[in-house]
């Protein structure tokens, strides 16, 4: 018999058979068990007033952008004032690739060992915590999310959420297996030392979000 | 799980805790930042009480169907290209990661941060088979330059100061200008930032432990703040999982019920900077993310626990709320219950994975006021537990005789009413009478263990049965 046999017998023993089992696995997925918190289910302009809220609580920063065309000059502006370079890393995301970057130096690819400035877009957000999500793919290296010191991120209102649950319905239906989902909320950070709070553990010094406001034509409810 | 001999000396532990005064200043700053950062963070979320009784429901039906799920789990984890593998113990889970790493012809290991390999002494194995292994969490690396182990289950270096930590790392990065300055905790940050940063590029394999494994996709989930984990299973070329059994839960709906609760109870933020969810190997068209990926499920005696007076406590989610509000935890810090887990979590684990008989001392190292139940996320009968060991200590002999005559004794007055009630009066009037009205005492014969640290209260001149008494007439 293998471990795995033997570890599930002994499972299976210590349950006592499946006598003892209360509600059966598939009725379980087809109910919901757990409250949706007040602050997972808001709606239309108080969602995005709350995701950016919590976002800077979680020091995070944000520009407002009406649409992605305004996307290299506003970088450019944050590259400068944060005293980086005007270079950035990114993938060959769509809504970058037909942008004019002609005034900056932008290289396509996975992080690299010294990364000051990326880019990525992200899939959708929560404004429960203020909390992105990303996925992984040739469209978005997941390395991008990390090595970043500082980590520039694009979402459109309309992929703001209320909370986790709209988050896991809109993976869900767009089909996307990515090998990674990652929920990042602000820069990365450590108390690890005399629990005393530091921006900038091993992940990103700095996230900066660019916010393209899409919802005067549509409706995030 | 392999024993750790210093359980069995708690009681020299704690004297050596309690008069280390290092340790002491870093143990205040446990009981302010991570108490007062959950209330406040309990407060802001009303329903947080119910999501409670959501997550011990939830994770009480994932328990009853454990077999089923891991099954999902594993089937879910392959088709998305991943390997699984089953270890019953320490031994055989070591085993499964040093074969991976050899069928890798890894020279480098990088870890993030995991309970269950500091339980299984993963990297130990590792280092005796050649390998040389880098904690990347600031904490782990920072008790590993010391080859010390974690004193807490969420922040492993709380017992270790700044200035203690600039020391280590003089002498680890010694390749580093000797004359630099470490002005504040922000330098030794960035220090360690730099030199973990090309060692993530270096490591053939990369481990992480799993806060969640998620059936419903073949996920397994890390919650972390520092970016550390993403960058070891990222960057290396084989990503390995290590979790133990009950790390599963059914669906993505209910990893949220934990998500809400995990980081509100363990450092009071409402979310973590990085919650991430991997599955499989990188994809086909990935140009980064490693080429294999394997979870190592390791048993390691929970399976025994399940049915057992125990199978609650499988319900953990490691948040460390229990040892944050534990009063025995706050003046002894994790090192003196020398066992992986400490703190009330630890007293009542500890046992069921590797026996009551080295470990009896652990689930008495409490005054059961009830804190740990009250704050834990999962609602642990932990007190309850404690008393089911101290039991099973007592029915196998174990209870020091000092201890089993105290309680005969004491039992021989609590079967006669009257001269418990008669012996008692006086004994209070007498103490109460020798106290002169300071209400305490800083020092008793018998009791010195005792008020060395701290003043005993004296009683009141009258006990609680004759006021009781008094009162309602
Ligand atoms: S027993 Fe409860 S409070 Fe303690 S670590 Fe586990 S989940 Fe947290």
């Amino acid at each position: 018999m293998s471990a795995r046999d033997r570890i599930l017998q002994n499972v299976r023993h210590g349950l006592g058979g499946s006598a003892a089992r209360d509600v059966t696995k598939s009725d379980w997925i087809k109910t919901t068990h757990a409250p949706i918190p007040a602050i997972a289910r808001r709606n239309g302009s108080e969602r995005t007033t709350q995701f950016l809220n919590n976002f800077e609580q979680m020091h995070g920063t944000y520009s407002k952008l009406k649409s992605f065309d305004e996307l290299p000059a506003m970088l450019s502006q944050q590259l400068r004032e944060r005293n980086i370079g005007q270079s950035v890393r990114m993938g060959p995301e769509p809504d970058f690739s037909t942008l004019d970057w002609s005034n900056m130096d932008v290289s396509v690819g996975p992080g690299r060992l010294v990364e000051p400035a990326t880019l990525t877009r992200a899939f959708c957000a929560s404004s429960e915590t203020g909390t992105l999500m990303l996925l992984s793919g040739a469209k978005n290296p997941v390395t991008l999310n990390f090595l970043g010191e500082t980590h520039f991120v694009a979402l459109k209102s309309s992929e703001i959420e209320a909370g986790f649950e709209g988050m896991w319905s809109r993976w869900r239906a767009s089909g996307h297996t990515p090998r990674t989902v990652n929920l990042i909320t602000g820069p990365s950070r450590t108390a690890d030392i005399e629990q005393s709070l530091e921006l900038g553990a091993h992940g990103a010094l700095a996230v900066h979000l660019f916010l393209v406001d899409d919802l005067d034509t549509k409706d995030a409810t | 799980m392999i024993q750790h001999p210093a359980a069995k000396n708690f009681p020299k532990n704690v004297d050596q805790a309690l008069k280390n005064e290092t340790l002491q200043g870093t143990l205040r700053q446990v009981s302010g930042g991570f108490v007062d950062s959950r209330a406040t963070a309990r407060a802001n979320l009303p329903e947080f009480d119910s999501l409670r009784d959501a997550a011990r429901y939830m994770k009480n039906h994932t328990l009853q169907h454990l077999d089923l799920y891991l099954e999902e789990f594993e089937q879910a984890a392959k088709n998305a290209g991943g390997h699984v593998h089953w270890a019953e113990n320490a031994k055989d889970a070591q085993q499964i990661v040093l074969d991976i790493c050899a069928d890798t012809n890894a020279k480098i290991v990088s870890k993030g941060k995991s309970m269950v390999a500091e339980e299984i002494e993963l990297n130990k194995a590792l280092e005796e088979n050649g390998y040389e292994v880098v904690e990347t969490d600031l904490g782990e690396y920072i008790i590993q330059l010391r080859n010390e182990t974690p004193s807490h289950i969420i922040a492993p270096a709380v017992h270790v100061n700044k200035k203690q930590i600039e020391q280590d790392f003089r002498i680890a990065h010694s390749h580093l200008d000797p004359d630099r300055s470490f002005v504040d905790s922000s330098s030794l940050v960035r220090e360690a930032r730099h030199v973990l940063r090309e060692k993530y590029f270096l490591a053939d394999v990369g481990i992480t432990g799993a806060n969640m494994l998620i059936a419903e996709t073949g996920q397994s989930v890390i919650v972390t703040n520092e970016g550390n984990g993403d960058l070891t299973q990222s960057l290396a070329r084989v990503h390995i999982v290590i979790a133990s059994l009950e790390k599963v839960v059914p669906t993505l709906d209910d990893a949220s019920t934990v998500l809400r609760l995990l980081a509100r109870s363990a450092t009071g933020q409402p979310i973590t900077a990085y919650t991430t969810f991997s599955s499989g190997p990188r994809r086909a068209s990935d140009p980064d993310g490693p080429e294999e990926y394997h979870v190592v499920l390791i048993d390691n005696g929970r399976s025994k626990m399940l049915g057992s007076d125990f199978q609650d406590v499988l319900r953990c989610i490691r948040c460390g709320a229990c040892m944050n509000h534990c009063p025995v935890y706050q003046a002894v810090g994790g090192h003196a219950y020398g066992s992986v887990y400490p703190g009330p979590i630890g007293a009542v684990l500890t046992p069921a994975l590797s026996g009551v008989e080295d470990n009896k001392h652990l689930p008495n190292a409490s005054t059961f006021c009830g804190r740990c139940e009250a704050v834990c996320p999962m609602r642990i009968p932990l007190p309850k537990m404690m008393r089911h060991w101290r039991e099973r200590e007592f029915e196998q002999h174990l209870t020091p005789a000092a201890m089993r005559y105290g309680l005969r004794f004491w039992a021989f007055f609590a079967e006669r009413p009257k001269l418990y009630h008669f012996c008692t009066r006086w004994a209070n009037r007498v103490m109460h009478m020798s106290a002169r009205g300071k209400g305490r005492f800083s020092y008793l014969p018998f009791a010195s263990a005792w008020t060395r640290y701290r003043d005993m209260p004296a009683p009141e001149a009258t006990t609680f049965q004759s006021q009781w008494a008094k009162n309602r007439k």
